[in-house]
This record gives C-alpha cells, structure tokens and sequence, in this order.
C-alpha cells in the first residue's frame, strides 16, 4: 500500500514536472519593468526573427456567458456578452505564490505584462456601485483572507504601475483555499444567482468578485 | 488488488484534471497576445515615453508552426482564414482610419483574410465576440483590401501579428512561416 502511494506520488509528481516543462521565450521587456512574476526563459527554442516570439505569461480571455464566441457561432442572434476579461497567465514554478510572487498588502497586477482589463458591455453593479459599461484594468491587494480588487480606468497601461487617481472602484472580496493547486493564473467567469461572479484563481486560493447585471 | 488501486488512483486523476480543465481552464495551445500601435503603448506609458495616443490594436491566437506547411498546406489557398486561432482576431480602432479609401469608423472590428499564393484579401468585419471565422458573414463586411506577399529570409514560428510605421501610414503586418504581408492603414 505504501509502495502505491509512493509510486502514485512520483507518478503525479512527473505529470506535473512534464506538463509544467516552460517551452516558451519571453518578449524582451524592459528591465524596468521586470518583476518576479514572470520568468526569463534560457536558451530559447524559436528560431530568431524580428517578430516577437510567444510570450513566456501567455495572454488568454475569458468571457461572460462562459464561452460566449462559441455560443455566438452556433447561433448569430443571440444577445451582446456581458463581460470579458483580458489577462496574462503567469506560472507558479515552484514559487510559493504569497510572499514568494506576490507580497501581501502590495498591489497586485492579477497577471503579467500589459494590465489585466475587463469590460462591461452593459452597465454592471458590484457590491452595490453602478460600473459603467466600458473597459477597465484590474488589479489588486491581497492580504490573508481577504482581496480587496480595484477597476481602474487606465486603460492600455503596463500592469505594473498603478495610477490609483484613476480608480474607479473597490471591492473587498474572500479568499478562500482550493483543493488543488492550479500551476496558472487563471481568471474565469461563473453564473451566479445576481448575475456572475468573476473567478481569479491560482495555486490553492480562489477570490470571487460578483458583478450584478 | 494493487491493479485495483492503480487503476482508480489514475481515474481520479484523469477526471479531476478533466475538471479542472472545464471549470478552470488550461493554457491555450495557441495563446493569446495583443499588439498596439505605436508598438508597445502599455509599456512606453508605464516609462512616460509616449509621443502619441494609442491608435489601433489587433488581439489575436498564435499557432505555431510545428514543421508543418503553412500557406498553401494547413492554410489553404483561395479559402477563408481566421488570422489566428480560437475567438476569431479582433482589430480595434481609437480614432477613424482609412484602409482601402474607405473611412472606418474608431471601434472593434473582426480580421479575416483570403490567402493566395502571390497575394492576400484583406477582410475588415463588424461581427465581433465570435469564434474564428466558421460562421463568417459577408453582409457584416466593412472593407476588403488585396495586398501582396512578401518573402521572409527567416522563418516565423507563431503567427505574428504587429504594426509597422511606413511614412504617412501604419502596416498590420502578417508574419508566418516565410510569408509576410501587409495592410495599409492611414490615421
């Protein structure tokens, strides 16, 4: 029996290494612009070319309804999105995620590169404040158990420096701890009962933001 | 016994990695990147290094290439192409452009194109939020522009897709494999 646990561990423990591998080179960046969260990849695998090659913090989208493109593909008429978010996908690595990439009571850029932006495509309420339809950057401060997320309307701005003049909005949220431990950043959104929820996730923490619509 | 286990141990994770993966989703094989013009506005901002206001950006999948044939093979010559990979590229204007001599109003617009071996069709469309171009609508079609293909000496991996500056007008230009074409966009 202890043999199996033990050879189920090193099997995980290998699925996780494997799938973990980084294969990708980062986009030069200013080293003024550099922080822990993302890696600098040795001995890139691309061939050189003058157009830049996949970034290390891959970007992703998620929308509200949850795959939204895709239900607009199988039907045309169907209504506007109420939601999408546009963000980076930073990976642990073997970091311990607080205190290690991220510092609480700091700001947090919730992803890696250009800031993190969602947009409303209709007017939205969180926690009882009107948030206009329009686009956003997101960010935030962690502390133990609670987040709290902050939209900002300067939009197209890199994710690291924060004009909190330009805050729009700011919301205390829970954190909670997950079974499991989730390799990338992810920002995902969920149905609720007042509308969605916006889900940010990494490592064994999950924060949930719930808009109202 | 032991098999017993084994094969359970490895059900379970089979299917909370399948969880995992429909509620949480996983990294994209063709991931996602953003391009501004001028070229890497969010970070010359965050240096105070802007000389001029964002005027377009293109959000776009990058597959790769795989040692696969790419135009003319995957990318099939006279058909649709969706410029990218899963949601479908979209291209956003902050103020008016011309392209093709057509005046195109600042917003978000869906990039299409139809690949030839000497060159591309262009397709600036109004459907936005979609996936690829599998349900593509002619009638939603705001302009289309023929431009040549240019030789690249060196091969491109991922699909690129930047802005480069041409005297009076911006080039969206196209890079994959060893082909690199352009559209013309004037502010």
């Amino acid at each position: 029996m202890k043999k199996v646990k033990i050879s189920l561990a090193l099997f995980l423990f290998l699925v996780i290494g494997i799938t973990c591998k980084p294969k990708q080179k980062e986009e030069p960046v200013d080293t003024a612009l550099k922080k822990p969260d993302t890696l600098i990849m040795q001995s890139p695998e691309i061939p050189a070319n003058t157009y830049s090659s996949v970034d290390i913090s891959p970007m992703d989208m998620s929308y509200y309804p949850v795959d939204y493109p895709k239900i607009k593909m199988a039907n045309a008429a169907v209504p506007p999105p109420v939601a999408r978010v546009i963000y980076s996908r930073p990976q642990l690595q073997r970091r311990p995620l607080f205190n290690g990439i991220i510092k609480y009571n700091e700001h947090w850029r919730l992803g890696a590169n250009e800031a993190s932006e969602i947009n409303f495509y209709k007017d939205v309420i969180i926690q009882r404040k009107k948030i206009k339809a329009g686009r956003y950057i997101i960010y935030g401060i962690p502390q133990e158990d609670s987040w709290t997320i902050i939209l900002n309307s300067n939009i197209d701005s890199w994710g690291l420096k924060q004009d909190t003049t330009k805050d729009v909005g700011r919301f205390n949220i829970p954190v909670s701890t997950n079974g499991t431990s989730l390799e990338y950043f992810t920002m995902v959104f969920e149905k609720s009962e007042t509308g969605a929820n916006l889900v940010i996730a990494w490592a064994d923490v999950v924060a949930k933001l719930p808009i109202a619509f | 016994m032991k098999k017993n286990i084994y094969l359970l141990a490895a059900s379970l994770f089979i299917s909370s990695a399948l969880i995992a993966q429909t509620s949480l989703p996983s990294i994209d094989k063709s991931p996602l990147d953003v391009s501004y013009y001028p070229l890497r506005y969010p970070n010359l901002k965050a240096q105070d290094k802007i000389t001029e206001p964002p005027a377009a950006r293109v959000i776009y999948s990058r597959p790769k290439k795989e040692d696969r044939n790419i135009f003319g093979g995957l990318v099939e010559y006279g058909k649709l192409w969706r410029l990218g990979a899963n949601e479908a590229t979209e291209i956003e204007f902050y103020k008016p452009v011309l392209i093709g001599g057509k005046k195109i109003a600042k917003g978000r617009y869906t990039l299409y194109a139809i690949v030839n071996d000497k060159s591309w069709t262009f397709i600036v469309n109004k459907e936005t939020d979609i996936w690829g171009s599998f349900k593509y609508n002619e009638a939603k079609d705001v302009v289309r522009v023929e431009s040549p293909v240019q030789t690249l000496n060196e091969p491109v991996e991922s699909l690129a897709i930047t802005f480069e500056k041409d005297s009076n007008v911006i080039n969206l230009v196209v890079a994959w494999e060893n082909t690199k074409v352009a559209l013309p966009i004037s502010l």
